[in-house]
């Protein structure tokens, strides 16, 4: 359970760790916190010769506000996001989500950025951006680009990033108006066995968009195109509109069976889970009002 | 409630205070030291190579790769036990000190490298050659007793040194041992009865995480042998390494530093066989300290399979209970025949039967061994037989409390053939843990409540020493083979022998076990420390005490009777003297000490060990929960227990085993369960995938209540405590759901499991209603 031998290199630009990860190849990878990486070598799972540290990179460490969007850099720990007053003000229901990962000494040195590149199927992180639209803008290597956070994982620990190309930052947008912000989910054991993130819009009572991202069930975290059927419903159409939408969500993921539940388990809880994150969020956004106030 | 300044001569000084632990300062502070923390000269690093097959023949194995690794010392293989006879096992004898030919079980010890640090020991176990004939495997209790299952030990049973099982049957295919008594005819019970109860059950197998993992230092010197070890049973591991190792009990001492915790995992003899064998070969000093991973495949708690039936009469009188069970014990015996009887022991539960028949058997099987456990046996049954007791009370429309309050043994009362009667006040005991979660209080939907009760024999076998040495300064020193595993041995003993001496407790220092210098104590586990070893140290602190009333008499010119003693100093005819006073008067000068002998044996002297168990601990306890029906997840609201104890020797450390108890009973019933696969490969063996219980699965309120009726037969009227929870809220939680409508025959609780029941529940229940 020791840590094998490696280098670690620690750039102090984004452009030095990036050509840096392309000269080391594929015996190198980037680490920041290293909560989930480390563990992995230790356990044997993984095995690099040089560690990238990207501690000291500047670009990755930065957390404002642009007009209706937060931008975190990839280097932001969770803590640092969680008692942000920028985001317990602008996004309090990011900053409840990120307050439930793991605990406290994890999220002290874990980055978003790191949790999403790890691509963990279990992420809670990566299923909350995936419902509100959340999108990461990559750089390095063959040049930038802005993925959907609900497009970036592409299997189990498996993203988009190609070598030498880095997470630089992502970028949020922030509820609006109307909208209604949850997260909603079921643990057992150290990682979720269900998690659900849902963000709607209301205008004058009714709901103008709803998404829902499905996180620990599937290899990647999922946004199914299942919800669309909200959109129109008025206060009164919400209980059979939200129950109709929840099955139909969980006909439509493909759940991985394991120690947490069968195939048919699973997509109960799916149904359960959406039911009940939507209602969430639509609460939500009805008392919003103008503020914009989410719970989660 | 009574203190013993009511007694003369004693001034209650320690006793029923909640004194600070004596180690908890140190161990607070990082400086306790324990057998991970010891480095002896030249001392080498071992790392143990694991078989990958549940049941193979061992084809080939050639560890010269490893050997010629510069920093490698020694490598040990089965080849280096030719000379000895090298099976042992306390119960039978059946487990090689590393395989020969033949691997049982998945993580079973193939060879071991000890090497100049742990990286050189861990890497060279990859240049070691072996290769292996797979064998059909039988990696539960089914597969094993299937028609044509694999034979998993061949040849005749083997008695251990301490089995105490009376005449061992010949093996039968993969029955390693059976334990069964019958009484009435239960035949004619069940015609009769107007209601019965019957069901198949099944229990997880669990892991006894302690924070501390078995760790051993050995030094096997050529004619002694030193031994450092994370053990409970010290006197039991010397007895086994002796006979194993061919040298004289007096030639192997075994040494036990504090232990991180135990519950069962290090009673008897673990890795040390291992490290003395490695050590042996290698002619240094060898410490194995074992993974996580490789802890859990060293010993778990057996699962199991039971049938049970229960007959009743209209009125709710239980007439008739009949079992058969079957304990996975894995590749080795272990303690799974101990642990099979008292399961067997604790199936009928407290009531007064007109007939009852108890089968219960200790199954081979190709997965890893099974032993001891914190409440063993009664946690294997107790939620079976209670929720039998709930179920007649249900469809007899009687409240559960009262059909139990009705047909409880009272004290005195035959528990079983040839055993003590109870001991106990077990209304009284059952009535408080209702209480304490509001019984009969309405509730909300989807909550529920349970009681249970059941009795565990405890104690073990009742042989304990102690000495108690008064030095010239008038400090005292207890030496007891009792192991401080976390319970509190130490602060327990001392207090014992303050009381006694009429000093305060932290006049009183405890040390550590070295079978060369500490008087032999059988074990530490089976609630029996307090009680058993206790007395012997009471015994020995009155034999102090009664040298220096001697000596009082002598210097003080008067009668022993007028003495008094108390402050650390005897009063009489007018004059003081200190104790140290009194030590320097009778020796002379600043030397000599008073030295006290304490003994507890079956037979004979004091106490009342005669009639075994020692005691009958109470395992009692109360749940509320509530179940999500949608979701299978069910939340333990409350708890509540009463830690039966006879008399408190220190609340505080009774209240904080009470709730250590009730945790782990949480995580049996809810969360709990090491899965093997039909390959006998364990899935999760690690702490992320194995979950144990944590603060966040702490209930609201959990309630210990402590009962002091002075009736236990241990000091000042004391008997043990701290496992009794864990085996009856287990069962109180598996009520408390059926209560809210999810009735399960099966552990642990988890979310999918209830879920899957409820599902079932859904598509039986109507039907039933047509």
């Amino acid at each position: 359970m020791k840590l094998p031998r490696f280098e670690i290199h620690r750039p102090t630009s984004f452009a030095d760790a990036s050509r840096l990860l392309v000269e080391l190849g594929d015996d190198a990878v980037a680490v920041n916190g290293g909560t989930e990486l480390l563990l992995t070598m230790k356990l044997g799972l993984a095995v690099y010769d040089h560690l990238v540290d990207l501690k000291r990179v500047p670009e990755l460490r930065v957390l404002a506000r642009s007009g209706d969007r937060l931008a975190i850099g990839a280097g932001m720990t969770h803590r640092e996001v969680e008692t942000s007053p920028l985001v317990r003000e602008s996004f309090p229901a990011l900053a409840a989500m990120l307050a439930d990962v793991a605990n406290v000494r994890v999220r002290s040195v874990g980055t978003l950025g790191g949790n999403l590149c790890f691509a963990d199927p279990h992420s809670d992180p990566a299923t909350f951006l995936a419902a509100t639209d959340a999108v990461v803008v990559t750089g390095g290597g063959g040049g930038a680009r802005r993925v959907p956070v609900g497009q970036f994982a592409v299997g189990p620990y498996e993203t988009v990033l190609e070598s030498g190309e880095l997470l630089a930052e992502i970028e949020v947008p922030l509820p609006g108006p109307g909208t209604g912000v949850s997260h909603v989910r079921m643990k057992t054991h150290e990682r979720p066995t269900v998690t659900v993130a849902s963000r709607v819009e209301l205008s004058a009572g009714v709901v103008v968009a709803a998404r829902v991202a499905v996180g620990s069930v599937c290899s990647v975290p999922v946004v199914p195109d299942t919800v669309s059927d909200l959109i129109g419903a008025a206060r009164e159409d919400w209980d059979a509109r939200v129950a109709a939408c929840a099955a139909a969500t969980a006909d439509a993921v493909d759940p991985v069976e394991d120690a947490d539940g069968s195939t048919a388990y699973k997509r109960a809880l799916v149904e359960v889970f959406v039911r009940r994150g939507l209602h969430r969020a639509l609460a939500s956004a009805a008392s919003s009002g103008a503020a914009g106030r989410s719970t989660r | 409630m009574t203190r013993l300044s009511e007694t003369p001569g004693r001034v209650g000084t320690a006793v029923g205070l909640s004194v600070e632990r004596v180690d908890a300062r140190d161990k607070l502070a990082g400086k306790a030291e324990f057998t991970g923390d010891l480095h002896p000269p030249f001392m080498l690093y071992g790392a143990v190579l694991r078989s990958p097959y549940a049941h193979a023949l061992i084809e080939h194995l050639d560890v010269r790769g490893a050997q010629d690794i510069d920093g490698v010392v020694a490598v040990l293989t089965g080849d280096d036990l030719s000379d000895i006879d090298p099976y042992y096992g306390h119960a039978l004898r059946d487990r090689p000190v590393v395989a020969i030919g033949k691997v049982r079980f998945v993580g079973e010890p193939v060879a071991v490298v000890a090497a100049v640090t742990q990286a050189i020991a861990d890497a060279a176990l990859a240049a070691i050659e072996v290769s292996y004939e797979p064998l059909e495997v039988a990696a539960s209790v089914d597969a094993a007793l299937a028609p044509g299952a694999p034979l998993i030990h061949e040849g005749a049973v083997r008695p251990g040194l301490a089995h105490g099982l009376g005449t061992l049957p010949e093996r039968e295919g993969n029955i390693c041992y059976s334990y069964g008594f019958s009484r009435g005819d239960t035949a004619s019970a069940f015609d009769t009865a107007a209601v019965v109860v019957e069901g198949e059950y099944r229990f997880p197998a669990v892991y006894q995480y302690s924070m501390e993992t078995h760790t051993t230092i050995a030094h096997h010197r050529g004619d002694d042998i030193v031994v450092w070890s994370s053990c409970q049973h010290p006197f039991l591991v010397r007895q086994e390494i002796s006979e194993l190792f061919g040298l004289a009990l007096d030639r192997v001492e075994v040494i036990v530093p504090y232990l991180g915790g135990g519950f069962g995992s290090k009673s008897y003899t673990k890795m040390e066989p291992l490290t003395v064998a490695m050590s042996r070969k290698a002619g240094r000093p060898v410490r194995i300290l074992n993974r996580v991973d490789e802890s859990m495949v060293t010993t778990r708690r057996h699962n199991m399979k039971c049938r049970m039936r229960t007959a009743a009469g209209a009125d709710g009188e239980l007439v008739a209970r009949e079992v058969e069970m079957w304990l996975d014990t894995g590749a080795y015996a272990d303690n799974g025949p101990r642990v099979t009887a008292t399961a067997g022991d604790a199936a009928p539960g407290p009531y007064r039967w007109r007939a009852m028949d108890v089968k219960a058997h200790c199954v081979y099987t190709t997965t890893s061994p099974s032993g001891s456990y914190r409440a063993f046996g009664s946690t294997h049954v107790q939620w079976i037989g209670e929720s039998q007791v709930d179920e007649i009370a249900r469809r007899l429309g009687l409240d559960r409390l009262e059909v139990r309050r009705a047909n409880l043994l009272g004290r005195g009362e035959e528990v079983r053939p040839g055993a003590k009667g109870v001991d106990a006040d077990l209304v009284g005991d059952i009535e408080k843990v209702a209480a304490a979660i509001d019984w009969g209080a309405p509730r909300g939907p989807n909550r529920g409540v349970g009681v249970s009760i059941g009795l565990l024999a405890a104690g073990a076998h009742p042989v304990s020493m102690a000495t108690v040495r008064l030095g010239p300064d008038g400090g005292v020193t207890v030496l007891v083979g009792t192991t401080e595993l976390g319970q509190g041995a130490r602060t327990v003993m001392g207090q014992i022998a303050a009381e006694v001496l009429g000093l305060e407790s932290s006049r009183v220092r405890v040390i550590g076990t070295d079978t060369a210098y500490t008087p032999y104590d059988r074990s530490t586990g089976a609630s029996r420390s307090t009680t058993v070893a206790g007395k012997a140290v009471e015994e020995a602190a009155l034999d102090v005490l009664d040298a220096l009333l001697e000596t009082a008499a002598d210097v003080l010119e008067v009668d022993r009777e007028q003495l008094t003693i108390g402050g650390g100093a005897v009063a009489g005819g007018g004059r003081t003297m200190s104790y140290e006073q009194l030590v320097q008067k009778r020796f002379g000068l600043a030397g000599g000490e008073l030295i006290g002998h304490g003994r507890v044996q079956p037979r004979g002297g004091s106490g009342g060990f005669a009639d075994g168990p020692v005691f009958w601990e109470i395992c009692v306890a109360g749940a509320e929960v509530e179940v999500d029906t949608e979701t299978g997840v069910v939340t333990v609201l409350r708890t509540s227990s009463v830690a039966d104890v006879g008399r408190a020797i220190n609340p505080q450390l009774i209240e904080r085993q009470d709730e250590g108890g009730a945790l782990q009973g949480i995580g049996n019933a809810m969360f709990e369960e090491m899965r093997f696969n039909d390959d006998g490969l364990l899935l999760n063996d690690t702490l992320l995938d194995y979950r144990i219980p944590s603060f966040e699965d702490v209930p609201a309120s959990m309630a210990c209540t402590i009962v002091e009726n002075g009736d236990g037969p241990g000091p000042f009227g004391a008997k043990g405590c701290g496992e009794g929870v864990l085996a009856g809220l287990p069962a109180a939680i598996v009520n408390a759901l059926a209560d809210a409508g999810v009735a399960m025959t099966e552990l642990p609780l988890t979310p999918e499991r209830v879920w899957n029941q409820i599902q079932k529940q859904r598509t039986v229940e109507p039907k039933e209603r047509t």
